[in-house]
This record gives structure tokens, sequence and C-alpha cells, in this order.
């Protein structure tokens, strides 16, 4: 199947030309597929609705400045959220609290005589 | 000052030769077989003490400068460390792609430096890896390199991505996967350039897939098909994926006018969990079942995809996404950079692998926005055609330039998770392109 390995100009087009193609119908297929998909995954959002009460699937329209202001803040908030690290290591002394657990003051033995 | 260094040198010497003496003399005295080899050996140890000792200081010397590697440097070399630094340089100082361009400079530094013996290109001769000779010592790169050999780092790095990918924007608008097949349309163009020039059809399908924008399937190509091209190959790649906020936008530009890169597009769909969950299984095995050499690379996109969408192995994604990914980069970008030895990479080739691949960066960039024009014509929704630019993989960045360019027309313009749809749609074109070569020239 040496399609690609040729000898004539005509062979390097036709070799070519049957390679996008290749590439393109692979794709195409996925997409026939997904846009079938895509209906039927619709379709079952807006029975979903029906059942729940509304009468339609209300799509909302929101502007692309709008949905980059929700995102900025949404990454604003997130950031703000998470512990910043100093990613500086060092050997640090660390005093241990004190913790009675294993105190010999609570010990049973000290009751011995 | 100075006769202090002198006598520190007399003594480095006389050190170094009393080692020279002891090592010699253990070598001469052990009986090299039990029989006629013995009066051989009698006559080396009685050779040997008959030298005085400044003759073993100057063999030993000699021997020390021959082994050097400054003794062996020779204008390649020496050109070889210069592009390196360079490639460092562009890397620290520019930023260019530096996860990648890093490890690459690093490695072609290494591998470049005489008598380290970190990587011997004649163990990987003639498109095979040559098992007998790695008992004869093969350097640490060697090792390495069989990751990229035998097709394991790419898989890897693409698990990673298709755990880092989101599909969402492809499957809410999927006509945009035909964006990211358009774009393929450098791969197959470069390949007729190539021939022209006089590559062999499997060198021009190497050369080819640098139009696809995509480090790891350029990888995987070439060292199936023309492994002594991978290193100006991966450079090329590498460096143009990086130059793509500078290639583009002209080209864009150029094909477009200012009315159809003002399209505004309409809001993107909300996409079912359920649809990213089928997504990545329906794929793979369709692209799988249609071209069996593209498995690899598929299956791995989209395992790792699968493993973030279905969100049940939380902990696996998050290594793919980092660790894994991190350590195969690592590998991947030094033994990549290993293979430009001198004699690979210095020659007319690489010129023209440099020049051709940035012939087929424009292909592919004009082959998507052409498509988007041509979309135009038969659609009710408009399509900007800034986005079909991002059908060359190059994630995220080829979309962050459609975004831009946009915005240069329209502030209020975002393109962003539009060309989002034929970026990653662009990775399984390019794919699916190395699986056809891979079927049709292996």
């Amino acid at each position: 199947m040496n399609i690609l390995v040729i000898s004539t100009l005509g062979d390097m087009l036709l070799g070519s030309a049957i390679g996008i193609s290749v590439v393109f119908i692979a794709l195409a297929c996925l997409v026939i597929i997904f846009e079938f998909i895509q209906r039927m995954s619709i379709n079952a959002s807006k029975k979903r609705m029906l059942k729940a009460g509304k009468k339609d699937h209300e799509v909302v329209h929101t502007s692309g400045d709008d949905v980059v202001a929700i995102s900025v803040a949404l990454h604003l908030f997130l950031n703000s959220v998470h512990d910043e690290e100093s990613n500086i290591l060092t050997i640090k002394h660390n005093d241990k609290r004190y913790s009675p657990w294993s105190s010999k003051i609570y010990g049973l033995n000290n009751f011995q005589r | 000052m100075m006769k202090t260094k002198k006598y520190i040198f007399i003594l480095i010497a006389f050190l170094f030769s009393a080692v020279s003496m002891f090592v010699s003399a253990q070598t001469s005295t052990t009986p090299l077989s039990t029989s006629g080899d013995t009066v051989q050996t009698t006559s080396i140890t009685q050779a040997e003490n008959a030298k005085s000792g400044t003759a073993f200081i100057e063999e030993s010397l000699v021997n020390f400068v021959e082994g050097m590697g400054f003794a062996n440097l020779n204008w390649q070399t020496i050109v070889m460390i210069f592009i390196s630094c360079v490639l460092l340089y562009l890397a620290i100082v520019k930023q260019f792609e530096p996860l990648l361009l890093l490890p690459i400079a690093f490695g072609m530094l290494l591998t470049n430096l005489p008598l380290a013996g970190l990587y011997n290109p004649e163990l990987f001769a003639d498109g095979h890896v040559h098992w007998d000779m790695f008992a004869n010592g093969a350097g640490l790169l060697d090792y390495l390199y069989l990751g990229v050999k035998l097709g394991i780092y790419p898989c890897l790095i693409f698990i990673g991505v298709g755990a880092m990918t989101d599909f969402g924007p492809m499957l809410a608008n999927p006509k945009s996967l035909l964006l990211g097949a358009a774009a393929q349309f450098g791969i197959f163009a470069t390949y007729l350039g190539a021939i022209a020039l006089g590559f062999l059809p499997k060198e021009a399908a190497s050369i080819g897939i640098i139009g696809g924008a995509d480090g790891p399937t350029a990888i995987y190509l070439t060292t199936r098909l023309a492994p002594d091209l991978l290193g100006p190959i991966a450079v090329a790649a590498y460096s143009y994926m990086a130059l793509v906020p500078v290639i583009q936008p002209p080209i864009m530009r150029a094909l477009t006018t200012k009315k159809e890169r003002a399209i505004k597009m309409k809001q993107l769909r909300i996409v079912s969990k359920k649809e990213k969950i089928i997504f990545p299984i329906f794929a793979t095995a369709f692209v799988s079942l249609l071209l069996p050499p593209a498995a690899p690379l598929i299956g791995c996109l989209m395992v790792g995809n699968l493993m973030k969408e279905s969100g049940v192995v939380e902990r696996l994604s998050k290594t793919v996404q980092n660790e894994l990914m991190n350590i195969t980069t690592i590998f991947l970008g030094i033994t990549v950079g290993a293979t430009a030895t001198a004699d690979a990479f210095l020659n007319i080739k690489t010129l023209e692998i440099l020049t051709i691949g940035i012939i087929a960066f424009s292909f592919g960039t004009s082959g998507g926005v052409l498509l988007a024009k041509f979309m135009n014509l038969f659609t009710k929704e408009k399509v900007n055609p800034l986005i079909g630019s991002a059908g060359v993989s190059a994630v995220p960045m080829a979309a962050r330039v459609s975004q831009v360019v946009g915005q240069e027309t329209d502030p209020g313009n975002f393109l962003l998770m539009h060309a989002m749809g034929p970026n990653v749609a662009g990775v399984i074109g390019s794919a699916v392109a190395a699986g056809l070569m891979l079927t049709m020239l292996s």
C-alpha cells in the first residue's frame, strides 16, 4: 500500500490528495456522529425541562464581555482562596507544642512506692 | 605565587606518575594466561622497569592530554556547542518553549562534548537498535534514548496532554473538527515540497509533520520513518511552535478582510459530562479501526482525557498531568537534543528542513483560515476565519493568537473558546495524519 512512495509528479499529487482526503473523511465522520449525539443530548435536556414543568428550554445568550467579566472574577476569587507558598526551602526549627499525652507526671508509675 | 603553582604542579605530576607506575606494574605482573603468555609478561615487566620515571611522567601526561575533550575539539563540535548555547539563550532569556527547548539544548551540548560518550549514534544505526553493542559500553543517553526509539516518550506525553485537554469547545461545535483537518493541509503540501527538493518519501513525510505543529507526533513519526533527521526536525518543530505568535498573524491578516475578522460567534453551548466521556472512547475506537498505526497516539491522548473527564481517578489524572508529564519531558528533551550530533546536524539538509518547516506552518495556517472562509459560503451561522488558524495544534498558543488578532479589529470580540475547538481538533488531525503516513510508508 505504498501510495506515497512515488516516482512521478502525478503520483505525488495523487498520494497527497488521498492523504488529506483520508484525514478529512476521518474527522468528517466524527463531526457527523457528534452532531447526532449533540442533537440527542439537546433533545434529552428539552424533555427533562418539559418534565420539570418548564415550557421550553430557555437559552440565555450572554455577551462575551459578561463571560469575560465572570471568568476574571472567578479566576481572582479562586486565586485568592489558594494558599500561596513561598517556594523557599530552608531548615527551620519548629518548636513542638506542649502535649501531655506522654508526660511522665501523669504516668501510672508515679503511684508506685 | 608562581613558585607555589610550580610546586603544586610538580606534586600533582609526581602523584600522577606514581599512580600510573603502580597501575602499569599491577597490569603487567598479572598473568594473562597460564602458558605462553607468561614469558611475554615477564619481558613486558622488564621493559617497564627499564623505563625511567621521567618517561612515565611524559607518557602519562601525553595520555592525559590526549584523553581530554579539549584536545579532541574540532570546528564542527565547536559550532554545535555554540548552537546549543544559542538555544539555551532562547529558552532562558527569550523563554521560547523553555520546558522543551532547555532540555533539548542541553542534550545537544552533552552529545557534542568530545569523548564524553553519553550518546553513541552507531547503536541506533540503520533504524534499528543494536542490542548486542549495548554490552560494549553504552552511554547514559543511549539508555534514555530507547524511550524515544521505542516510541514510549511521545505516547506518555500524549497521556498528559489528553489529561490537560478540554474537548468541550470542540464538542460544542463539532464542525471545528473540519478546521482541524484543514490545517493538516500543511503536512501534505510540505511533503510534496520536500520530495521536490530531493528528500526520500519517508524523510519528506517526517519533515511534513512539522506542519502539524505537534511535537510528540513529529518525534513519534520521525523515529519510525527517518530517525537520522530527528534532531533537526524536533528543533524545527519546537522552535516554530514557539514562534507561532510571529508566524501566524501576518498570514491571518493577509487572508481575511476586516469585516471577516470582526465576525462575532454565538456563545458555545454547555457540553454534558456524558458527551465528554463518550468522545474519548468513541474517537479511540473509530480512529484506531480506521488507521491502526495511529492507535498508540490517539489511544494515549484519549486515555488521559478519559481520566480527567470521568472524574473517578482524580489522583491518576493529577499524576499524568504533572509528575509523569514532567519526567517524560525531561527525558524526551535531553535525548532528542542528544541526537543533534555534529554529523547529523551540520549539513545542508538541516537548513532545508528549517526552511520547509516554516513553509509547512504557513500552509497549515492558511488551510484552516481558507476552509473557515469556505464554510461561511454555506453555513447560516458565520464562523470567524481567524479561528481556522488554530487548527495547527500548538495548544493553546495558536488559539491565543486567534484571540489577539481578533481583538485587534474588535476589542469586544472574544474568540478564545471558539478557537480552542479547532486547536484541540488539530491534535487529533495531526495524529491521524501521522497514522496515515505510517500506514502508507512503513
